[in-house]
């Protein structure tokens, strides 16, 4: 598909005095990380990293996303091909992307003005400084969310959402309360105003204004966190939540997604709509039901395992987001999760995936039929003779 | 200038070792220099040759998803008081709130606990994980234990739910380890059919009572029974002491035991009792009863075996005590070592870069060898909790042994341990934020609550002590108590240990054995020969200390040993258990002493313990990540503390 400079035409790259600015360019594919694009970015980040005249990168998309995270059409697609060994190089790359995005010494400034999904996020939130705008949607494919992606935005590729995406259960678990249990579970999307509230965002500019601050940053030719915040200061604002933003069910929200299982959490929730007849409350509950059980219960494990020990706590500048950390551990159930597929149905997959079934059957289909052993061999420790453990560059850079 | 000029080649140096990137070393890699950065271990260390997972599966042994589960609320809630240091959350201490303040925060913690539903259950629910849980309630504990099912029914589920709030009224002011000397008394009113509780004298009142001064609403309370005149001994009541609104019941009085140097988010209380009327039914009859017309009655006709029975619950409160004294080691462990893999001190070589704390032998002697200790008292740990569990009336007397030995060997170990932390953290150590200080004044105590440690070690050498005279009376193999191997001809350790014999199981279990067997028979020959010159029992054995100290941690350590076997599984476990044991063969002078080592055995063990250390040196990161203690209850000082202690974090 690609054409022989296709490779460099899916990143474009501007050279402004001491700025680099990489445009994430698949608007069609709202900018899905294809492997070429990771393959490219990373090499991108590390030439900057050597290069002294780099001082600051600004990566935003074309067209109305971010990016739609990670091409995972094309993995399932080499995956049900039996060419599982390219799904697990691909997942191997982004997550070394996503690393060294995360234990980058140069500030990274990511433009959110649009759709923010999976890989997506991954690649943004590791920055330190991440602007949301009106047009920003942000969402976590932890789970499938069938019919709502797809109708949205009709991508096969999201209706997936078997597993946990890249460090996403490190940053959901940062939110505030339970509120990354609330996400990753149920899939909602949040726009610009909730990004700031919950911290996924650092700033909210208007789109309108982008230009002038492009121009800004530029012109200001500065390494310094303090004067480029300074600079992204003067032209963001506090946007109001929504009346219907879920963050102001914040306390429901911890009450109900504290809990231990998924199964409590339903039945939490279901206590709730006893008590109160709240649409938001009865569309949640209605939302994990139709979700995969299982996709529910290993999501919820990474998470609340993201928030108990980050494996690598990359230093830098007061930013927690930088702890990439988890990106190893989620590696490994990530691709573990591709390696137990492989010995499972593959089918499976295909027909939520590819066949665009509109009821897919998840396996097993009940949430209590899904035991703690079961969800457990997605987080041990993987015995497979084409296995190699994911090997994290050694960033030279390091402080 | 001269030592500018030095200090500024050797920054260059450092720059120009550490860091690859040189083109960076502007104006503003001077001011975060590499010399004086922090690289995570978890980049410098080699990857663990074992999986971290498996290993803290091991060491945890059960209710992994309730732990990681109750780490998430704590770590989620404000009540927990969240800070952000070095790009970290941890959950601390607020050391700045007073004693009020603590306790305050304690009500409110857990109740957002149980809000949370993390008690449902621990009480009512039966099974394994339950009974765990169960063993964390020691009121409950008691209403459980004492009572029958009227009991049961009444208040283990209110319990639960803190509807009623439980303490537990046992020790007195003039009366600790000594519960038989109890003088808090109650009589029976058959006309009312009603106990009624007196505390007689001043020594009488009710002490340390935990929850008592502000918040308890209900005790269990320890008393003498007297029926008709007669003594029945040392019984259980519950009584209320506060009514829904927090009020005072009348007849009680209540004082508070004022500033601890530890716990003192626990509202340790005193009580006195004035003729306090309680209905017939409080009494917790599973042991004995009274009938209405004021007859006791009671199946177990032995007093001493009565008060054996009362004793159990006590068993329960030094589990808990010996497993907790473990995690609190594991984290001063894990907090000392990963700052010894980031810290770094002294140059061995004039230009050479400085040297890792824990790339120093000595740093290693000190910090690995209690690490390994650690995970010995880990297995023996579990091992106690299982054998709690599965405890039958004829397990009684087992448990009430290993359980006080444990919980005298294990709870100073952790105060050696937490010491031994702070050393290593140097100056940081000194921070309150970095927990080990903190740990330190909280677990003090533990040496002397549910049985003072030298009593609790006294009475195992005296239980092993009456094993012996009934074996050797009876001429009969002795099939208790761990002293199988006394039936066994004596073993024999080689006079030149050799390096692979040192580190056998074989050997190191033989030498245990030996010390305990040695130290039993010498035992109860001192004792006899002080009875032959006319002492009594008694102050024989109070003579015979020297031997009852050594015995008892001769024991003690044997079963830690076997525990450590048992759980084994791989190489790695066995190098640490090499370490635990020939660390203790290092320390402990019974060992020469008495000739169980000779002085060229000795040398050999302990070249073979720094051995060990340089050994386990590369696991050591991979070791305590499997303690399994989430990143936010470590400190600042476990992760990156250049950050946390930057300039920028001061000024937000």
């Amino acid at each position: 598909m690609a054409s022989t400079n296709g490779e460099t035409d899916q990143v474009l790259v501007e050279e402004k005095s001491s700025v680099r600015i990489f445009t994430l360019n698949r608007p069609k594919q709202l900018n899905a990380l294809s492997h070429t694009m990771v393959s490219r970015l990373l090499e991108l980040f590390l030439a900057c990293a050597e290069d002294p005249s780099v001082k600051l990168i600004i990566l935003k998309g074309k067209g109305r996303a971010f990016c739609a995270g990670g091409d995972v059409a094309a993995v399932v697609r080499d995956l049900t091909q039996g060419n599982w060994k390219s799904g697990v190089d691909y997942f191997r790359q982004e997550f070394t992307m996503n690393y060294v995005m995360a234990t980058y010494s140069k500030p990274q400034v990511s433009i959110l003005n649009g759709i923010v999904m999976g890989g997506g996020a991954g690649a943004s939130v590791h920055g330190r400084f991440r602007i949301a705008t009106e047009n920003s949607v942000v969402f976590f494919y932890l789970m499938v969310y069938e019919s709502c992606i797809s109708r949205l935005f009709a991508m096969p590729e999201t209706a997936l959402g078997l597993f946990p995406d890249v460090g996403a259960s490190y940053f959901l678990s940062r939110l505030p309360g339970f509120f990354g249990e609330y996400v990753g579970l149920t899939g909602a999307r949040l726009d610009g105003a909730e990004m700031l509230a919950c911290g996924l965002a650092t700033h909210f500019v208007q789109a309108e204004r982008l230009p002038l601050l492009e121009d800004a940053l530029i012109s200001a030719d500065s390494s310094d966190s303090a004067v480029i915040s300074s600079i992204i200061g003067e032209f963001s604002h506090i946007p109001n939540l929504k009346k219907n933003s879920a963050y102001h069910r914040l306390n429901i929200i911890n009450k109900c997604f504290s809990r231990r299982s998924v199964e409590e959490i339903i039945a939490a929730l279901e206590r709730e709509a006893a008590d109160n007849k709240d649409d938001w409350i009865s569309s949640t509950i209605q939302s994990l039901k139709k979700a995969s059980p299982m996709s529910l219960k290993i999501s919820l494990r990474s998470i609340r395992e993201g928030r108990l020990q980050a494996l690598v706590n990359a230093s830098s500048e007061n930013s927690e987001w930088l702890a990439m950390s988890s990106v190893g551990k989620l590696a490994k159930i990530l691709l573990r999760a591709i390696l137990l597929d492989k010995d499972r149905n593959p089918k499976g997959c295909r027909a939520i995936l590819l066949d665009k079934d509109k009821n897919p059957k998840w396996e097993p289909s009940k949430i209590e039929s899904v035991s703690d052993e079961m969800v457990d061999r997605y987080f041990s420790k993987v015995n497979d003779d084409d296995w190699e453990d994911l090997k994290l560059p050694q960033r030279s850079n390091l402080p | 200038m001269e030592k500018v000029n030095f200090r500024t080649q050797v920054l260059t140096r450092h720059l120009q070792d550490n860091h690859r990137v040189a083109a960076t070393a502007t104006a503003t890699a001077i001011s975060s220099s590499p010399c004086l950065s922090y690289t995570p271990p978890e980049v410098s260390e080699q990857p663990s040759s074992f999986d971290v997972n498996s290993m803290r599966k091991l060491m945890d042994g059960h209710n992994l998803e309730d732990r990681d589960w109750l780490f998430n609320l704590m770590i989620q809630s404000r009540l927990f008081n969240p800070k952000l240091r070095g790009g970290k959350v941890f959950v601390v201490p607020d050391y700045n709130q007073s004693m009020e303040q603590q306790r305050e925060i304690t009500m409110k913690r857990i109740q957002y606990l149980l809000d949370h539903g993390v008690f449902e259950g621990w009480l009512t629910r039966k099974g394994f994980e339950a009974e765990m849980r169960k063993l964390a309630l020691l009121e409950g504990g008691a209403v459980q234990f004492f009572g029958t099912k009227r009991h049961h029914d009444r208040w283990l589920g209110a319990t639960e739910n803190y509807l009623i709030k439980g303490c537990f009224s046992m020790t007195e002011l003039g009366h600790g380890s000594n519960v038989r000397g109890i003088e808090t008394i109650t009589t029976y009113d058959s006309k009312t059919g009603e106990f009624v509780i007196n505390t007689p004298c001043e020594s009488a009142q009710k002490y340390w009572i935990g929850g008592a001064a502000n918040h308890a609403t209900h005790t269990v309370v320890f008393s003498q029974l007297n029926i008709d005149g007669k003594n029945e001994g040392v019984h259980a009541f519950i009584t209320q002491i506060r009514d829904e609104d927090g009020n005072v019941c009348p007849n009680i009085r209540i004082s508070d035991c004022g500033h601890k140097i530890g716990l003192n988010g626990v509202d340790n209380g005193r009580i006195w009792f004035d003729n306090v009327r309680i209905p017939r039914e409080n009494l917790l009859n599973s042991v004995a009863d009274v009938s209405p017309d004021g007859k006791y009655l009671s199946a177990i006709k032995d007093p001493d075996q009565r008060f054996g029975a009362f004793m159990a619950p006590l068993t329960s409160g030094r589990v808990t005590i010996a497993v907790s004294a473990i995690y609190s080691a594991k984290i001063s462990l894990a907090i000392a070592i990963r700052y010894s893999l980031t810290r770094r001190a002294f140059s061995i070589a004039p230009n050479a870069p400085e040297v890792l704390l824990l790339d120093y032998p000595s740093h290693q002697r000190r910090l690995l060898p209690l690490l390994a200790k650690t995970y010995a008292m880990s297995f023996a740990g579990n091992y106690l909790k299982q054998l709690y569990v599965k405890r039958t009336p004829q397990l009684i007397k087992t448990i009430h042994v290993v359980s006080s030995g444990f919980k005298a060997i294990l709870t100073w170990h952790n105060m050696r341990t937490l010491q031994e932390c702070r050393e290593a953290c140097g100056g940081q150590g000194l921070k309150t934020e970095n927990r080990i200080g903190q740990l330190k004044g909280e677990f003090d105590v533990q040496s002397t609550f549910e049985g003072d440690n030298n009593v609790l070690m006294q009475q195992v050498s005296k239980a092993l002590l009456a094993e012996y005279v009934a074996a050797k009376r009876k001429n009969k193999p002795f099939k208790e108590l761990g002293l199988e191997h006394m039936n066994k001809p004596c073993p024999i350790i080689p006079s030149q240990l050799t390096v692979s014999s040192a580190r056998s199981a074989q050997f190191q279990n033989d030498i245990f054995c030996l010390r305990e067997r040695d130290l039993l028979n010498r035992f109860a020959a001192e004792v006899s020969r002080y009875q032959a010159q006319g002492e009594s029992k008694e102050s024989a054995f109070i003579a015979s200390y020297q031997l009852a100290e050594d015995l008892g941690r001769a024991f003690t350590d044997r079963a830690i040993l076997q525990t450590f076997m048992e759980a084994e599984n791989n190489n790695i476990l066995s190098l640490l258990r090499s370490m635990y044991v020939l660390v203790t063969l290092d320390e402990d002078a019974a060992f020469l002493r008495y000739g169980y080592l000779t002085t060229e055995n000795a040398a050999t063990v302990r070249k073979e313990v720094a051995k060990l250390c340089s050994e386990i040196r590369p696991h050591a990161l991979a070791l305590v990540s499997s303690l399994g203690i989430p990143d936010a209850f470590l400190s600042p000082i476990a992760f990156d503390w250049v950050a946390a202690n930057s300039w920028s974090t001061v000024q937000n």
